[in-house]
């Protein structure tokens, strides 16, 4: 008797593929259409503004707002930087004198006479946009800010995710069944990517927005947490796109189920490397860091790119397979959720199982034990 | 992605239901997040089979509260053909049961208590005719495996004195009977001092039968 199964792709190797690199922030673009690039090369500069601080003035000094200005040490539209004197006014009979230092750099950019308010706008901060990868120029948007690099790359395809396409260096913070709450986050993490364990609570990713993180990979997620991440539904394949301000990736299901081996080797590899991430479409792009790579870049043409997205050299496969011995598969299910093997024996008679059902099982090897499964429980990966 | 078919494929809001309402169904039912959770793998692998005992009561727990909130409304029953649902016809007063969920549940018992509390348990009756519904297994063509039949108790201690194929039998109020006969017609006799099945305290009638036979759901509403 045959029987069949779903098949996953999870991971396709040494792939060329395309990737974004976005200023952040207005600056120019220093590539040129056809260049190739290194991970090190900078293909931009941009200015990012960093915001700004308002300082009550009028509270500090103690005076009517109105008279805020004849105590200023500096003229409006002049650049300051931190701890130089912003006020000052002599001491009186009964009062000491006062001392307004700046907080920060910046240049004093509007007092409000009503309120006595001084806002200081942070001084833009100049970035560098490095390339990130190796890999070949083939559209450059001064006007958005975007360079698009085809480049050698490993995928990983995610069970399901949110968020728009990020990217980030790579860093691993737990073991693969480790258990990830906010105590992991750290503001160190500053646009990075970070792998987490078999789960990654609520606390943890609030903390992750908090602290600027890029996007967050873990095996599983519990159901509550991606339905207000995901706009409320639970539907696969997702149809609507959503971001919360960072992007996340669950390569398993939901609640705790370690990443699986065949991805957390990989995601180890790349620990420290840039990577991008697309939470919406479920996908880990993992551009090669090696140099070699380049010759593959330079003799591979992909479709024409087309505006809205990125095409991949390869879709996500979307098959039934018939099942044979050797086969790697999955356990999906209640039952050793997420654990991967190798098929050792399909029977060819049924088994009531406890739950009364009367089905075909399969053995399946995994790393640690041998176990029986339903036929229905298993997909076999790529 | 790819996906083989499975038993809660025929249904596509499941993630509409409240997981705290599982609760009511299951006896020591686990935390709401593990419930949370097994509800949404359930709908990213609808053709995985529940493995033991308590995951199938898990499922089942799952198909009532999908079956309440994909039932009949009363706001529509006007206007719609046969009620508008696929799983009870209101007019012919039929419980259709797809073939294809015994492979999924086996137990046609256990399954037929699914729909009715799913479906039935807790509805407005619109007229006394629904105190008796017939159970129909749906496939290639329709088997009808049994009746259900739903008693207006007036108070707990009350109780009705049945007589299934001149075998008697008392049932009580708030009980869950199963009778079985298997004949195609069974003829039953009921007496109530207190309370009545289709507008009548003491009656003898001809009703389907099957492999299921008969379902008593003594529940007060």
């Amino acid at each position: 008797m045959k029987f069949s199964a779903p098949l996953r792709l999870r991971v396709e190797k040494d792939i060329c593929i395309r990737i974004h690199r976005n200023l952040k922030g207005k600056g120019t673009i220093n590539a040129l259409l056809g260049q190739e690039v290194i991970p090190s090369d900078i293909i931009g500069t941009a200015a990012q503004s960093g915001g700004f601080r308002m300082i009550n003035l009028a509270k500090a000094l103690q005076v009517v707002p109105s008279k805020v200005q004849k105590y200023m040490k500096r003229t409006m539209g002049q650049r300051i930087y931190k701890d130089e004197l912003l006020a000052y006014k002599d001491g009186g009979f009964l009062r000491g004198k006062v001392v307004v230092v700046s907080s920060s750099d910046g240049i004093l950019d509007f007092l409000n006479p009503k309120t006595g308010e001084l806002r200081i706008t942070f001084l833009p901060k100049k970035t560098e946009l490095p390339a990130g990868v190796y890999g070949i120029v083939e559209r450059v948007d001064q006007q958005k800010g975007f360079v698009i690099i085809r480049t050698q790359a490993n995928i990983v395809y995610g069970v399901f995710g949110t968020g728009r396409v990020r990217d980030g260096m790579l860093h691993i913070i737990s073991k693969r069944d480790e258990l990830v709450d906010q105590s992991f986050i750290s503001p160190k993490s500053d646009g990075q990517v970070l792998v987490g364990g078999s789960i990654v609570f609520k606390d943890a990713i609030t903390s992750a927005i908090s602290a600027g993180i890029s996007g967050m990979i873990t095996g599983g997620i519990n159901a509550k947490d991606y339905k207000n991440m995901a706009g409320g539904r639970l539907i696969f394949p997702k149809r609507m796109e959503n971001d919360i301000g960072i992007s996340v990736i669950a390569c398993e299901g939901f609640g705790p189920i370690p990443i699986g081996d065949d991805i957390y080797e990989i995601l180890k590899r790349f620990d420290g490397k840039y990577v991008s991430i697309d939470g919406n479409a479920g996908i880990i792009n993992l551009p090669s860091f090696e140099s070699s790579s380049l010759k593959k870049v330079r003799s591979t043409r992909l479709p024409p790119i087309q505006d809205g997205g990125l095409a991949t050299s390869d879709q996500q496969s979307n098959q039934i397979i018939d099942l044979s011995l050797d086969l790697k598969v999955r356990i999906i299910g209640n039952s050793y959720a997420g654990e991967q093997g190798k098929i050792m024996a399909i029977d060819q008679s049924k088994t009531v199982l406890p739950s009364g059902l009367k089905t075909f099982m399969a053995t399946i090897e995994t790393r640690r034990r041998k176990v029986q499964i339903p036929v229905a429980n298993i997909e076999v990966i790529l | 992605m790819p996906k083989l078919s499975g038993f809660f494929d025929s249904f596509d809001n499941l993630d509409t239901i409240d997981a705290a309402s599982l609760t009511a169904w299951l006896k020591n039912p686990p935390a709401l997040v593990q419930l949370e959770n097994y509800l949404a793998n359930r709908i990213l692998y609808p053709q995985a089979l529940p493995v033991t005992d308590f995951d199938m009561k898990i499922d089942l727990a799952i198909l009532r509260e999908a079956l309440r909130i994909n039932g009949p409304k009363p706001e529509t029953k006007e206007g719609l053909l046969l009620g508008g649902n696929p799983f009870l016809n209101i007019v012919l007063r039929k419980v259709v049961i797809p073939q294809k969920f015994l492979n999924y549940v086996p137990d046609l018992v256990s399954l037929t208590w699914a729909f009715v509390d799913g479906l039935l348990l807790n509805r407005k009756k619109q007229d006394l005719f629904e105190d008796l519904w017939t159970v129909v297994v749906s496939g290639d063509t329709d088997e009808i495996v049994g009746s259900i039949i739903l008693p207006q108790f007036e108070g707990l201690g009350d109780n009705m004195l049945l007589s299934v194929l001149s075998k008697d039998y008392k049932i009580t109020a708030g009980s869950l009977t199963v009778i079985p006969c298997s004949k195609d017609r069974c003829e039953i006799a009921y007496k109530f001092k207190k309370g009545q099945i289709l507008g009548k305290s003491t009656n003898a009638l001809e009703i389907y039968g099957g492999k299921l036979g008969l379902m008593i759901d003594g529940r007060m509403q």
